[in-house]
């Protein structure tokens, strides 16, 4: 069964945002669905490249309200 | 009030040390009892590391009797927690002890897995453990010439550690008058050369200066030790004469078996640093799930402020401040400068160039972090 | 203004200033290239040592209290004094033969009044002493 995992990276700056995300796809299972929350200007590129570049999905990325909101599955 | 400490690292100490001080009249009193209980007898100061790596310290400077740190008013064992008791208030030792508790802080730290990348623990040098680092001392000093590869497991403590390598490196070669004989290839998870931007946009015209190598987006994946080649996530692959890793880290065992946190990272508050759902429960240092840099620095400040919220919790019945994310780190960038990174939840890191003078600061502090885990700093 | 030359105070005044601030730039260049990591390492291990030593005499009320004792004139005399009189008595030691024992030494000692002095003074102290410590038992010392 996939689960559905938050992740409040929200105002930090080390490791930051995209790091939180790697550590929590590390420990979530193939099919989990993380959203990351950010403040972090770049994370609206940062992220997705990263996603895309190591082989998981983007299922959706906004920013609402000057935070960004990530959907990502792990594909593998 | 029975206030257990259960670790004694950095923030471990410096919390029952703060507490022992601020409630020295009530522990006198019979009021407060204060206890630690920690898995070994001696405190390792773990940023020497580095240094112990390039033959600047040796492994003796790294540890002081943890007896000989804590105010004679803490009741101190060396008998680590097997089991948490969280409902009952209470947490069951290796010796079969029973410890109860009205306050407890958790302090266990974190410790590296590098079995978790196949082959990385066979194939790469690291410099996050006392025989690893003697041994990437030696490794260094018998290579005459070739290719260097450093990576980088997520996540690891000391996210600063990756780019002093490099500085470090390249000047000892330089100083070994071989450095046109080495490659050295940084590697890095993300899309910069490291996750805190103003340090990327700093050393990246440094590396170039200095003639490093970087791969960036380089998520190891697995090292094939046999024909010394380390592979990605993204399907690249460098192949290398020495590798150096910096493995990525779990939460210590007990904190996974007891099921207080997956990974071994406890739900914390970011402002309160209560475990989630305790609030006689507070966690410091590297075993928070926070989003916040697993250093000795951010655990010192978080130490402050546990000890000070815990001691008026016992003086006028609430807590009194919120920890604002302040972490203050130092960057050396080679043999004789350093700079630092200074930063909490609402302002980013201002670099300042790297100086001399505040090289010997860090310096001094390798010295002085005895006495500021004693509380006087 | 200088009415010698016609050149204003500020500006001389201003030379001689640059004057010694370079030489005060080239100490601070000095003091910084005669640094090294060794030296600055000895130096914030001894300060870090020394704060540490400095807050346990500090906290320690033991000490604190014999550190006021010891500002009083008498007991500082009766320190001085115990100093002097064994260091005098070392001295005579080194010129007195050694004691042989047996009854005949003993009444031969005696008829020194600087023995029974010595005697006498050992049993006064000796007596207070015993007084003191039993007083320390009664209340649980």
């Amino acid at each position: 069964m996939s689960e559905n995992k938050l992740v409040d990276a929200r105002d930090t700056f080390c490791p930051g945002p995209l790091m939180e995300l790697i550590t929590h796809m590390k420990q979530a299972s193939v099919g989990d669905t993380l959203e990351l929350l950010s403040t972090d200007e770049g994370s609206g590129a940062d992220v997705p490249e990263w996603v895309n570049k190591v082989g998981h999905e983007i299922l959706s990325n906004e920013k609402i309200e000057g935070v960004w909101h990530i959907k990502v599955r792990k594909a593998k | 009030m029975r206030i257990l400490v259960v670790g004694g690292g950095t923030g471990g100490t410096i919390v029952a040390n703060n507490l022992a001080r601020r409630l020295s009249g009530e522990i006198r009193a019979g009021k407060v009892k204060l206890t630690m209980l920690s898995a070994s007898d001696k405190h390792m100061y773990q940023p020497g590391l580095l240094y112990v790596a390039f033959g600047q310290m040796m492994p003796d400077e790294l540890y002081r009797d943890q007896a000989s740190l804590l105010e004679s008013s803490i009741d101190f064992h060396v008998d680590p927690v097997e089991q948490f008791e969280l409902d009952k208030n209470q947490v069951k030792t290796k010796s079969g002890k029973v410890y109860m508790y009205d306050v407890m802080v958790i302090a266990t730290g974190s410790r590296i897995v590098p079995e978790q990348i196949p082959g990385l623990a066979e194939g790469a040098e690291t410099f996050y453990s006392e025989a690893g680092a003697v041994k990437m001392f030696k490794r260094l000093r018998e290579f005459q010439g070739g290719k260097i590869a450093v990576v980088v497991g997520v996540p690891h403590k000391c996210p600063i550690a990756p780019v002093e390598v490099i500085f470090s490196m390249h000047d000892y070669f330089k100083a070994r008058g071989i450095r046109d004989k080495v490659t050295i290839k940084y590697h890095y998870p993300i899309g910069r050369i490291h996750t805190i931007k103003e340090v990327a946009t700093w050393a990246k015209p440094e590396f170039d200066r200095m003639g490093i190598e970087y791969e960036t987006l380089f998520n190891v994946k697995e090292v094939d030790v046999k024909n010394k080649v380390v592979k990605s996530e993204e399907d690249t692959e460098y192949a290398y004469d020495l590798l150096i890793a910096i493995p990525p880290h779990r939460g210590m065992e007990v904190i996974e078996k007891n099921g207080l946190g997956e990974g071994g990272w406890i739900p914390t508050d970011r402002h309160k640093l209560t475990m989630n759902g305790h609030d006689n429960v507070y966690v410091v240092g590297d075993t928070t799930n926070l989003p916040v840099s697993k250093t000795g620095s951010a655990a010192h400040f978080e130490a402050e402020v546990i000890s000070e919220n815990i001691s008026s919790i016992v003086k006028i019945g609430t807590p009194v401040r919120d920890y604002d994310g302040k972490v203050y780190c130092f960057i050396e960038t080679g043999h004789d400068s350093a700079t630092y990174a200074m930063f909490n939840y609402q302002n980013p890191p201002d670099l300042k160039p790297p100086s001399k003078p505040m090289h010997w600061f860090k310096m001094s502090y390798n010295k002085m972090y005895w006495t500021s885990v004693r509380g006087l700093l | 203004m200088n009415t010698e030359t016609g050149t204003p105070v500020a500006a001389t005044a201003t030379a001689e200033d640059l004057h010694q601030l370079a030489e005060l730039a080239n100490l601070v260049t000095a003091a910084r290239d005669a640094m090294s990591d060794d030296i600055v390492t000895r130096l914030a291990g001894a300060m870090s040592e020394g704060i540490t030593l400095l807050d346990r005499l500090t906290r320690n009320e033991g000490l604190i209290y014999l550190l006021q004792e010891l500002d009083r004139p008498e007991n500082q005399h009766f320190l001085v004094s115990l100093a002097n009189a064994f260091t005098e008595a070392s001295k005579e030691l080194a010129t007195t033969p050694q004691a042989k024992g047996g009854l005949v030494c003993a009444l031969r000692l005696v008829q020194d009044p600087g023995v029974l002095e010595g005697l006498r003074l050992v049993s006064l102290v000796g007596s207070r002493l015993s007084k003191s410590m039993r007083e320390m038992h009664r209340h649980g010392g």
